[in-house]
């Protein structure tokens, strides 16, 4: 019921809002693609990955390279080459590092956006270094505006889908195993290792197609999407809506976009601070996580019960 | 050959108290710290900034505000959501952040060395080493002998080795617990604070800088073994070397890229670091 509610509000919003917030809104529903797919390992599989935005990265670099390069294929194709190229990348991450208990995966992965960023810099001339590549207008999602509103929209429903039924299939209870008790999962006969690797590829390729499809909402890559800041971003959203639950992330993936880009933007605006407007997204993590570990909205949940 | 090889020595130097710092907290505590490379910066900014007023005396209030800051992050940052490991991360990485946005608002982008107390060079084996470099080698052997004498020699240096192996233990025995790991983050704080003061003397430090240090740091633990104190020293000597190496047969900006493969390697051969701990 209240899926159909939120759908309609969304569907009829662009008729009746200013095209800054449309814009905007688009972006979040990017946003969202993100920050369930890093719920997807993080809170089903249990495994902290902090390198998240280099599966994106990847994606929105392959696509905007495939595109500038005149060969001459569809957006959508090239989108699907940078998940598959994220996927491939993710897979080697995995093999090395999930075969390893505890914290060795969070330090590896932690130090890979960083990396990128430098990559990005010392070849310069092909990836544009802090300017990013810019993609031509003709290189857009679609012509209008609103179009590309109803697509970055589609774009959503259909990873949300898709990684609900992944959920609910059998290999999203094994993951849930895995999350609770490794040791058991594996006594029971669950291939723990193959499990998280699985897992974790799924990750990356949701998480390079939306790269690829931010890359073509807003026609320019840049190494923003790589940075950690966004990374930071990503885990708030997904912390505050409570991992492992799929719709906590989203609601979590919206409220933290658009605070961020609008409010937090406004009263930096308003207030004429010379800051960037992450400050008071780390003020609010470091709150958040200090009044409720465990996530905002599992703890209303809880209240209202 | 030579050359990488005394200029490796320095740079490794001064990783093995930044990398020793991060170690014994993690050991001690399993408290993995983000905002361990914020020490670094914060203590070498304020050293920095005390300099016109204080001279070379401005490295202690420097040191003692970065102890200071360590048990304040510990205290009412990462104590409250100890038990949530992921939390812990986050918190330190948050705050990692926010020191760097606020020290971006307040000094700009712009990279600040600390003048050194000495200058010249002298030949060492044919090699010419600045005297400054020297300096921050003697300093830092001297810094990380006091830290394996703390450690070995007084009764809190036996408390928080017998904390790291066995809390529950050490608990029963009467160790304060909660106070030892406060002590270690304060500790961990000024080896960080100290090396901080030092790379600034040799390069210079800008906000972004917390984030590069803590690819070496991390680099560094994992080469040798989370929790490993020693496997840290040894791994700190080798990242200094490749770093070194790296800068002087290709380029500066590949040195990151040459510490990550490295631990790749290493994680692919020994998963646990070279003198790893369960």
């Amino acid at each position: 019921m209240w899926w159909i509610i939120a759908l309609a509000v969304l569907a009829i919003i662009p008729f009746v809002s200013p095209p800054s917030l449309v814009y905007l809104l688009g972006l979040t529903f990017i946003f969202v693609v993100f920050v369930v797919s890093w719920d997807l390992i993080a809170g089903y599989a249990g495994q902290i990955n902090l390198g998240h935005t280099v599966f994106i990265g990847i994606g929105a670099y392959t696509t905007a390279l495939l595109q500038t390069g005149k060969i001459g294929l569809p957006i959508w194709a090239t989108i699907l080459i940078g998940g598959l190229t994220a996927t491939a990348f993710g897979f080697l991450i995995g093999a090395i590092c999930l075969r390893l208990r505890g914290y060795y995966l969070a330090l590896v992965t932690a130090i890979l956006p960083l990396i990128c960023i430098q990559i990005l810099n010392v070849y310069s001339e092909i990836f544009g270094g802090y300017e990013g590549i810019p993609l031509g207008l003709d290189k857009a999602l679609a012509k209008d505006p609103i179009a590309e509103y109803y697509i970055a929209l589609a774009f959503m429903l259909a990873c949300i889908v898709a990684i609900t039924l992944l959920i609910r299939s059998p290999l999203g209870i094994k993951l849930k195993a895995i999350r609770e008790d490794e040791e058991l999962a594996e006594a029971i006969g669950i291939d723990v290792v193959r499990y998280k690797l699985i897992a974790f590829c799924l990750s990356a390729f949701f998480a390079g197609l939306a790269g690829g499809v931010m890359a073509h909402y807003r026609i320019t890559v840049g190494p923003d999407l790589f940075d950690v800041p966004l990374m930071l971003t990503i885990i708030l959203a997904a912390v505050i809506g409570g991992l492992g639950t799929i719709y906590g992330p989203i609601i979590g993936a919206f409220t933290i976009y658009l605070a961020k880009t609008y409010v937090f933007a406004r009263i930096v605006q308003m207030l004429s601070l010379n800051v960037s407007d992450e400050i008071f997204l780390y003020i609010l993590l470091i709150v958040v996580i200090l009044k409720c570990p465990e996530g905002i909205f599992p703890k209303l949940r809880r209240l209202i019960a | 050959m030579l050359e990488i090889l005394i200029y490796g020595i320095i740079i490794g130097s001064i990783w093995t108290l930044v990398s020793s710092g991060f170690s014994l907290v993690f050991g001690v505590a399993r408290i993995l710290n983000f905002a361990h490379g914020t020490f670094f910066v914060l203590c070498a900014y304020i050293a920095i900034l005390l300099f016109p007023y204080l001279g070379y005396l401005s490295v202690i209030p420097a040191v003692i505000f970065t102890g200071l800051f360590g048990w304040i992050v510990y205290r009412f940052l990462v104590s409250p959501v100890r038990d949530y490991e992921v939390m812990v991360i986050l918190i330190t990485l948050a705050l990692a952040l926010l020191v760097e946005e606020i020290l971006l608002a307040v000094f700009k982008d712009v990279s600040k060395s600390f003048p050194s107390p000495v200058s010249g060079v002298v030949f060492v084996a044919g090699v010419p080493v600045p005297m400054n470099r020297l300096l921050i080698l003697g300093v830092a052997i001297a810094v990380t002998i006091c830290l394996e004498y703390f450690m070995s020699r007084t009764k809190m240096g036996k408390f928080i080795t017998a904390t790291s192996q066995d809390p529950e233990a050490s608990m029963l025995v009467g160790i304060d617990v909660e106070r030892v790991y406060s002590v270690t983050m304060v500790v961990s704080a000024m080896l960080a604070g100290i090396a901080g003061i030092l790379y600034a003397q040799i390069y210079s430090v800008n906000p972004a800088t917390s984030l590069r240090v803590l690819i070496y740091a991390f680099a560094i633990v994992i080469l040798g073994g989370l929790g490993s104190v020693r496997g840290s020293i040894v791994a700190s000597y080798i990242i200094g070397f490749i770093q070194v190496a790296i800068s002087m047969l290709f380029d500066p900006r590949w040195a990151e890229i040459a510490a990550l493969l490295t631990i790749i390697a290493v994680l692919i051969v020994r998963p646990k670091g070279l003198f790893g701990v369960e």
